[in-house]
């Protein structure tokens, strides 16, 4: 590594250090200052978690070689208020909840903070072109859009300062604006995620991953990336001590491919080193000799007979098969006076945290294996991982640090095994960052479905049976799998009530990405298939949507598809409000079209374009076009 | 992961060039580094070690810019952002902020410049077309052992294809000279996936002056990006404009012939259906900007 004395006014001190100036601006802030307020969430550009003032000019610091900030003067979010106080935008963004697992957020208040520097009196929409540049996952915006149009009405005087303290809560909580304990830490940038946190001698770790879908693994030779200077071991699965295996349901999944690889992208191998461009370094050393094995791609050809076997536990490929049955689906079709078939797809979706995977890992001085991450499932964890190293379960602890942002993404041990057995075997602490594209890579993804639907229905609109197919790819392992059929079978039927039914939801293994939980957990595909079959059948029968739904809807007194009796049902509330909101106007779909009164109005939202910034008048500075 | 054996800031052309002679195999000029950054990872080059970074925006000559008569000189180190931030420029040029809002976002812009993305000849480079009408010119300046030598390229001549330009080894470009179009009303037309950070699928620059009667077209600038190996000026159809009056009948017929110039290799259909649509509502946009800036005009006069 080149050397260079770089020499910057940080937060207004000077600093200054001996550094590779080709490194990133983000690397020089968060490793050498340990200014962890600015985060990494993509490394390209893209996410806006890592921006920062130079020399008054907000930039992405991951797009910053830090010789570029030589003699500039940077301003992190740490340097916006004074330890303990909070400025006019973080006031904001505490008051109207516009942090929720706040990865996102220290790149929002900077990117607010230029905002009102430039733009004091932006319009909403010239607030959206300008934080255009930043991502966020939890919120869809609204919150945080909220937050900046109230900083800036105070900043600009519209508003009294008061606006920005907590509302008093009289008898109750409910229905009140109740600010989120959390919020400080997470706009001022104090809070620390696993990634954020430090310990003395602590390693880093990097994964070497798999270039094939599935294959056989002949042989892994370590030696070179070992005798690499500065890497402290190299682990696989022969450093399994114990009973390998972890997974939601089934514990089918290796802490690193053990024998044979199933999907691109599973860990092979791992190396923790001084530092990660080390570990990098080593890991292109690691050779390993591969068997490519006939792949599974599609999840109708996994049910093939003589389709590859992924899991020898599974000859027939299937993860689950969740079967419900309720009266009498023959009698209910011959009763039909419509029958209506079609078939569904959706496809696989990333949840893209803002947050990486993370996890710090280490043996304390009792033995006892610390492993720290945005786990969302510790204590499973936590049992899976004694079995996996042989150590009892009170030798074996989890802390879960902040998620930033999960949606289910973070329910899998895909790495807190690898860390668990690094710190064992080196006696050191070990850090892993997953980079974004390993985590798209390696992490779950929402189930891609396909749903087979038939229904048959009375002229006047009562469903009379339905037979709901459901076939999804699981992946390569099981995962969350299992009860994401469970909960796709359970909801398949939407909130109607039907008397006959037949359903059945399978996943299946196939060498794609792991299928895992994700927001809705089986609900969403569905709902897709379900909800568009209603439609569908208004068309057909000249009927309104809404009444049609109406007519099916499950009440008090209803028998669910599995057959519980409910005591109360709300969707009768929902639809009204849906109805309400949307300002409906009734009738069937065929009566309806490019006329209809409530397209367009207040409520809808204009097609994007940018430029509002050329719109609003500007008296301070000369409008530029 | 990015790493460099030696990363080099120049303050000046003569260091600059003369390190870019010397420079080993595999060292790369660094200018605003928004695109060499997410080019080293997973998935395009992977981790790179390069011998050498030449930076190069600390070098004076290519800082700022200057007008010569009907022309603008711009220093390659001009940012996207200097064309939103900069009022007299904006007047010069009064398409560059209308396509400068489109480029990345407003953090990536005060790092980006013109000259990178022109040499980086992406098909899809948003700041080719604009640059394309305006009639952009590089001077490309190499060391000759003890003294500068510069020779100057039409942008339209300089990029070849896809990444690929005419830039010869030990070149690196000065600066980027364009035509000033005071009085024109301009439009930038961008599609994407979403608005900010977004590669353009296709995107139309477009630039339009109005006789003294404000009805007919005294000069149209017209270039497309995104749809081919390389942007590329539409001068049949600017041809088949100038002097007739504005009519939007005419300006769809004469955008219906560009979707013919769609010669992509994805997403044919589709461009083939978006492009007279841009063509058109750039033409448009651009002829009803120049309407208003002629009102105003007058209004001043």
């Amino acid at each position: 590594m080149p050397e260079m004395t770089l020499d910057m006014r940080v937060n207004g001190r000077k600093v200054t250090r001996r550094a590779d100036p080709g490194q990133r601006l983000l690397d020089f802030l968060r490793d050498e200052l340990n200014l962890t307020g600015t985060k990494e969430g993509c490394g390209a550009g893209e996410c806006g978690t890592c921006s920062v003032f130079v020399d008054g000019k907000l930039v992405k610091s991951c797009l910053m070689p830090a010789a570029k900030a030589q003699g500039a003067d940077i301003q992190t979010v740490e340097g916006l208020a004074r330890p303990g106080e909070l400025d006019v935008l973080q006031k904001a963004f505490h008051k109207t909840g516009a942090s929720q697992c706040g990865y996102c957020i220290p790149g929002m208040v900077m990117a607010a903070t230029s905002l009102l520097r430039e733009a004091p009196e932006a319009s909403l929409d010239e607030i959206k072109e300008r934080m255009g540049g930043n991502i966020c996952r939890c919120t869809g915006y609204t919150k945080i859009i909220e937050a900046v149009a109230l900083a800036r009405d105070v900043v600009t005087g519209r508003a009294s300062p008061a606006v920005l303290e907590p509302e008093g809560v009289g008898e109750s909580y409910i229905g009140h604006n109740v600010r989120r304990l959390d919020a400080p830490s997470k706009v001022t940038g104090r809070l620390k995620y696993a990634g954020d946190m430090v310990m003395p001698g602590m390693l880093h770790m990097a994964v070497l991953r798999s270039p094939h879908a599935h294959a056989e693994i002949v042989s892994i030779d370590t030696s070179e990336a070992e005798a690499v200077e500065g890497v402290a071991c190299v682990i696989t699965s022969a450093d399994v001590p114990g009973k390998d295996g972890f997974g939601v349901f089934v514990h089918d999944q290796p802490v690193m491919a053990r024998g044979k690889v199933r999907h691109v992208g599973e860990a092979v191998a791992a190396v923790a080193a001084e530092d990660v461009a080390t570990a990098r370094r080593a890991l292109a050393k690691i050779r390993v000799e591969y068997r490519e094995l006939p792949g599974l791609f599609d999840p109708e050809d996994a049910l093939r007979p003589g389709a590859p076997v992924i899991h020898d536990y599974a000859p027939d490929n299937v993860v689950k098969h969740i079967p419900i049955r309720k009266g009498d689906v023959d009698k209910g079709f011959a009763e039909a006076d419509l029958i209506l078939e079609d078939e569904f797809s959706t496809q696989q979706v990333e949840h893209a945290y803002l947050e990486p995977e993370a996890g710090l890992a280490y043996v304390d001085a009792d033995d006892v294996v610390t492993v720290i991450s945005p786990s969302q499932n510790i204590t499973h964890h936590r049992h899976m991982l004694s079995e996996i190293i042989a150590r009892p379960i009170n030798k074996v602890r989890f802390i879960m640090s902040p998620v930033g942002g999960g949606f289910g993404g973070k329910e899998d041990m895909i790495y807190q095994g690898m860390l668990a057995l690094a710190a064992m075997k080196t006696d050191r602490p070990v850090r892993l960052v997953f980079t974004r594209e390993e985590s798209i890579i390696a992490s779950a993804k929402r189930h891609p479905s396909r749903v087979k639907y038939r229904m048959g229905l009375t002229k006047d609109g009562r469903i009379t049976a339905i037979r709901f197919e459901m076939l999804s790819d699981g992946g390569a392992y099981g995962m969350s799998s299992e009860g994401v059929m469970r909960k796709a079978a359970i909801l398949s039927c939407g909130p109607y009530e039907i008397e006959n039914l037949q359903v059945d939801t399978t996943a299946v293994y196939t060498n794609n990405t792991p299928s895992g939980a994700f927001r809705t957990f089986g609900g969403m595909q569905a709902q897709f298939a379900t909800e568009s079959m209603m439609d569908i059948a208004a068309e057909r029968l000249g009927l309104d949507p809404f009444e049609i739904r109406r007519r099916n809807m499950m009440r008090a007194g209803s028998l669910t598809h599995t057959q519980q009796r409910l005591t109360s049902a709300s969707i009768d509330r929902v639809l009204e409000a849906a109805e309400q909101a949307s300002r409906w106007e009734p009738g069937a779909p065929t009566m309806r079209g490019p006329m209809r009164g409530d397209l367009g109005g207040p409520g809808t939202r204009a097609p994007c374009t940018l430029g509002a910034r050329f719109e609003t008048p500007k008296d301070s500075k000369e409008r530029v076009a | 992961m990015l790493t460099f054996d030696r990363y080099e800031m120049p303050a000046t052309l003569p260091e600059a060039l003369a390190l870019w002679a010397d420079a080993p195999e595999g060292a790369r000029l660094v200018a605003g580094a928004t695109d060499i950054l997410p080019w080293a990872r997973e998935g395009r080059a992977g981790d790179v070690d390069l011998p050498l970074g030449i930076d190069l925006s600390r070098v004076a000559e290519l800082q700022g810019h200057e007008r010569h008569g009907s022309r603008v000189r711009l220093g390659a180190n001009t940012v996207w952002q200097d064309f939103l931030d900069d009022a007299q420029l904006a007047r010069w040029l009064p398409v560059m902020p209308h396509c400068a809002v489109w480029f990345a976002d407003d953090q990536i812009r005060q790092q980006a410049t013109l000259a990178g993305n022109l040499v980086n000849a992406s098909p899809a480079a948003d700041g080719t077309p604009p640059v394309l009408a305006l009639n952009g010119e590089l001077e490309l300046c190499r060391w000759a052992g003890d003294h500068i030598l510069c020779r100057t390229m039409r942008v339209e001549d300089f990029v070849t294809g896809p990444g690929a330009t005419r830039l010869a080894p030990g070149e690196l470009v000065n600066s980027v000279t364009l035509d000033c179009a005071d009085g024109y009303g301009a439009s930038f037309q961008k599609v994407g996936q979403r608005r900010s950070l977004v590669i353009s699928v296709a995107c139309v620059a477009a630039l339009v002056k109005l006789d003294e009667t404000g009805t007919r077209f005294a000069d149209v600038r017209l270039a497309l990006g995104g749809v081919g190996p390389v942007p590329e000026r539409l001068r049949d159809i600017e041809d088949r404009l100038k002097g007739e009056p504005v009519d939007t009948r005419l300006i769809e017929d004469a955008a219906a012939a560009t979707a013919a110039r769609v010669a992509s290799r994805s997403r044919v259909d589709y461009r083939r259906r978006v492009v007279p649509g841009f063509v058109c509502a750039a033409l448009e946009e651009a002829a009803e900007r120049a309407r208003v800036a002629q009102r105003k005009e007058a209004l001043h006069a």
